[in-house]
């Protein structure tokens, strides 16, 4: 029994984790855990967290929930940031060692993208799609449900192996030969490729959801082209997602493959070809950025109407924009990798397709200024995030013009010059976006404001902050510097430009804390939304009481052009005013369920066994992802009805109902 | 009772274009379409599988029969599970269908182009 125990502590902490970091960790991680446990039990709150919150298929409840995983994950890779920056600082002075600098780069690349990007769009995505199109829900709630809970547990999955058994330490990307078995030991990759597969399966049924929902969901004369654009960005994302995760899928499971079964799909040895998990990898990984960043273009294109008091200008041309962009980016993903050497003619093509993105993209750029020109300008924290946006990612854009010429790209690659460039785009596109959307829809999804000063304190710290942090990186690139260093020499003229990157990102880091504490301020002074209409909005979802009801639209609306619910204003005539007692019907709602936090967590146990190989629980979890299926495929039982006058009760309650 | 009856008639049909999504129980009978499919496709796969293993054929031989297995699974898939016998009334989803199958054939096509590579420089 002892010598069983040993084992165990052995595997689970492996003398190479035993850190004053990771046990720092460890510890926080165990007096979080009590914490929240004690709380819990002393407020008498565990029912009320099943019932409410855990089996939940409102996609409003998930829309939060995805939010809360999404700022947690924000601050995880936060701190893998600044770990990152402060080994930086000074050349030498190296607070972390080379392996476990590998593993915080990697963990910071990775939660960045698909734990913190991916669940902040689905946040919003959830948010406001239904409301947007005037829906009761999404197409599929209990896959929405589903969804959510493999991406949660996919992310706990990969964020334990921090402190038990070993981080990820091959890039966010995983390149083989680094990630072989041989060459790369112990769990760390293992929980990289099972974690991120049990996401996708969530991220890829979230696309197909939004699709149906979008396409088959709308309110009666909600044709394409009156659909607001970020119904028309999410409706691109969605289409990207479905045809980008599967080779993700495909170039995972292969690797896992390899590493478990020692197959030799992309191994150096046995006629295994490594650059085609490279090749697979990109072919996901381009339509990625674009995945996170057409939601931030379909943000700006609501919020910027908004705050300029005037309809977006060149509607169809944004629709045209989208649309473009969604097909040329299945067709530039070889520069990522043009030092391959795949020829040429293969570089020159991809070169040429890099740059025609900027064509539509451009575009919207210049729309966007167009629809703020001449416009009543309300400049609030969404908008000044979008007013940052656009010089930002003009740089960013223009970067990667740069990059996507081959020679220059020969010179570039792999250099600090590329890490500038992306987190230009990542940061101030997607980022931006996310919170110019978060201090937007933020009124609709909890029903109060985030206070506007201690915004704009955030603002300024977050957007210094970012220019003081990246600038340098540029012109590290350009000194030399190559990407993935954990240290550097005195003498090569790098380390002021180093200490500048690394105190921008601390402001930045105290940006993030302005931004939290506007949050907790604003939870328990902000000022409440009472209207369901805080900034004067033009589409439905502001035509709603704020936090909208669990029916969404006690009745459906009529649309009859862009912008519905400005020219319901217009014209006096809104959805409150004109609802009689017998247009409320008894609504048919989605039950609650508890099988996709069941399944989610069969998927977890099932994906930790096999991280360590230890096949009786990855069978056990196995077992549990069949039963919950089954279950889920027989339950008929998953509709309640929600009496027509629960529903006038509640439209009384808020004055929406006339006598 | 004739108060639960009017309640009743009250309720909203699901939404609008969406009356195709209500399971059928009562009409349908076991799957066995379906069940079938999903045993036939396992089949497919520990075929391809074992044919490779065991090196059963010569190598080009063995890339024309498990393509030919592929090819087999894939209309096995899209025939049963993909809805692509189901019509009502337009049969618009030919539309993403066509798209996929764009999208899969310039995406292998062009990734046979990139990796051609190595016959180039070795």
């Amino acid at each position: 029994m002892p010598a069983f125990l040993l084992y165990l502590v052995h595997t689970l902490f492996p003398p190479d984790t035993r850190q004053p970091t990771e046990l720092g960790a460890d510890f926080m991680i165990l007096v979080t855990g009590i914490g929240i446990v004690f709380i819990l039990t002393r407020y008498q709150k565990w029912r009320w967290l099943w019932r409410e919150w855990l089996t939940t298929v409102d996609h409003k409840r998930i829309a939060i929930m995805y939010l809360i995983a999404a700022i947690a994950m924000l601050f995880r890779g936060g701190v893998d940031a600044l770990m990152l920056r402060t080994n930086l600082a000074l050349p030498n002075v190296r607070p972390i060692g080379a392996l476990e600098y590998n593993e915080v780069f990697t963990t910071h690349g990775t939660i960045m993208i698909f734990f913190m990007a991916m669940p902040f769009i689905f946040a919003l995505f959830n948010a406001v799609i239904p409301l947007q199109i005037g829906s009761r829900d999404v197409a599929f709630p209990r896959l929405n449900a589903m969804s959510y809970w493999l991406f949660a547990f996919g992310a706990i999955l990969f964020n334990i192996s921090f402190v038990i058994g070993g981080s990820p330490n091959a890039g966010w990307t995983g390149y083989p030969p680094l990630t072989e078995v041989a060459f790369n030991p112990g769990p760390g990759e293992s929980y990289y490729f099972l974690s991120l597969l049990i996401a996708g399966i969530g991220t890829t049924i979230t696309g197909i959801n939004f699709l149906v929902t979008i396409i088959r969901m709308r309110a009666p004369g909600m044709t394409l082209m009156r659909m607001p654009m970020f119904v028309w960005s999410v409706l691109t994302t969605s289409a990207l997602i479905i045809f980008a995760f599967p080779p993700l899928t495909v170039a995972l499971a292969l690797s896992l493959l390899d590493r478990t079964f020692g197959s030799s799909f992309f191994t150096l040895g046995h006629g295994g070809m490594p650059m085609m998990y490279v090749n697979l990898f990109w072919l996901f990984g381009h339509p990625e950025v674009y995945i996170v960043i057409l939601p931030a273009f379909g943000i700006f294109s609501e919020v910027v109407p908004t705050f300029s008091k005037k309809r977006l200008f060149g509607y169809t041309t944004m629709v045209i924009s989208l649309v473009s962009i969604m097909f040329l980016a299945y067709g530039t993903w070889v520069h990522h990798f043009f030092t391959m050497g795949a020829g040429p003619t293969v570089n020159a093509f991809f070169g040429l397709s890099t740059m025609l993105i900027a064509i539509p993209t451009g575009v919207k750029i210049f729309n966007w200024i167009f629809t703020m020109w001449g416009g009543r300008i309300r400049i609030t924290v969404a908008m000044l995030y979008q007013m940052a946006f656009i010089p930002t990612f003009v740089v960013g854009g223009a970067t990667g013009i740069m990059l996507s010429v081959v020679p220059a790209d020969y010179q570039l690659h792999n250099s600090y010059w590329v890490v500038a460039h992306f987190h230009n785009v990542l940061i101030g596109g997607t980022v931006f976006g996310l919170l110019s959307g978060l201090y937007y829809w933020w009124p609709k999804m909890f029903g109060f404001i985030l206070n506007e000063r201690q915004g704009k304190v955030a603002f300024w710290l977050f957007v210094i902050g970012f220019w003081v942090t990246f600038l340098p990186q540029y012109l590290l690139g350009l000194e030399g510097m190559t990407r993935r260093m954990y240290t550097y020499p005195f003498g090569f003229g790098w380390h002021e430009l180093n200490l500048i990157s690394t105190l921008g990102a601390f402001i930045m880091g105290a940006g993030f804390l302005a931004l939290v504490y506007n949050i907790v301020w604003s939870l328990r002074y902000g000022e409440r939304d009472l209207t369901g209409d805080p900034w004067n909005g033009r589409t439905l979802e502001w035509s709603l009481p704020s936090p909208a009801p669990e029916y969404n639209f006690a009745r459906i609306p009529v649309v009859h052009g862009v912008d519905e619910f400005w020219a319901m204003k217009e014209s006096g005539d809104t959805l409150a005013n004109h609802l009689r007692p017998q247009d409320v019907k008894t609504l048919e709602l989605p039950k609650n369920t508890g099988m996709p936090f069941m399944l989610g967590l069969s998927f977890f146990v099932g994906g930790f066994g096999m991280t360590f190989l230890w096949w009786p629980i990855a069978i056990f979890g196995g077992l549990g992802v069949v039963a919950c299926l089954l279950y889920a495929a027989f339950d008929y039982n998953d509709k309640k009805h929600l009496p027509a006058d629960v529903i006038r009760h509640t439209e009384r309650s808020w004055g929406r109902l006339q006598a | 009772m004739s108060e639960g009856m009017s309640e009743h008639s009250e309720i909203e049909a699901v939404e609008p274009g969406l009356e195709f999504l209500r399971p059928k129980f009562e009409v349908e009978g076991f799957p066995w379409a379906q069940v079938m499919g999903y045993v036939f496709s396992l089949l497919l796969t520990f075929a391809a599988l074992l044919l490779v293993v065991y090196h059963a054929m010569p190598p080009i031989l063995l890339l024309a029969v498990i393509l030919a297995l592929a090819l087999g699974q894939a209309g096995l898939q899209l025939g049963v599970f993909m809805h692509l016998r189901e019509g009502r009334g337009t049969a618009w989803q030919l539309l993403p269908l066509g798209l996929a199958f764009f999208i899969a054939f310039a995406l292998i096509g062009t990734s046979i182009w990139i990796m051609l590579f190595k016959t180039g420089v070795s």
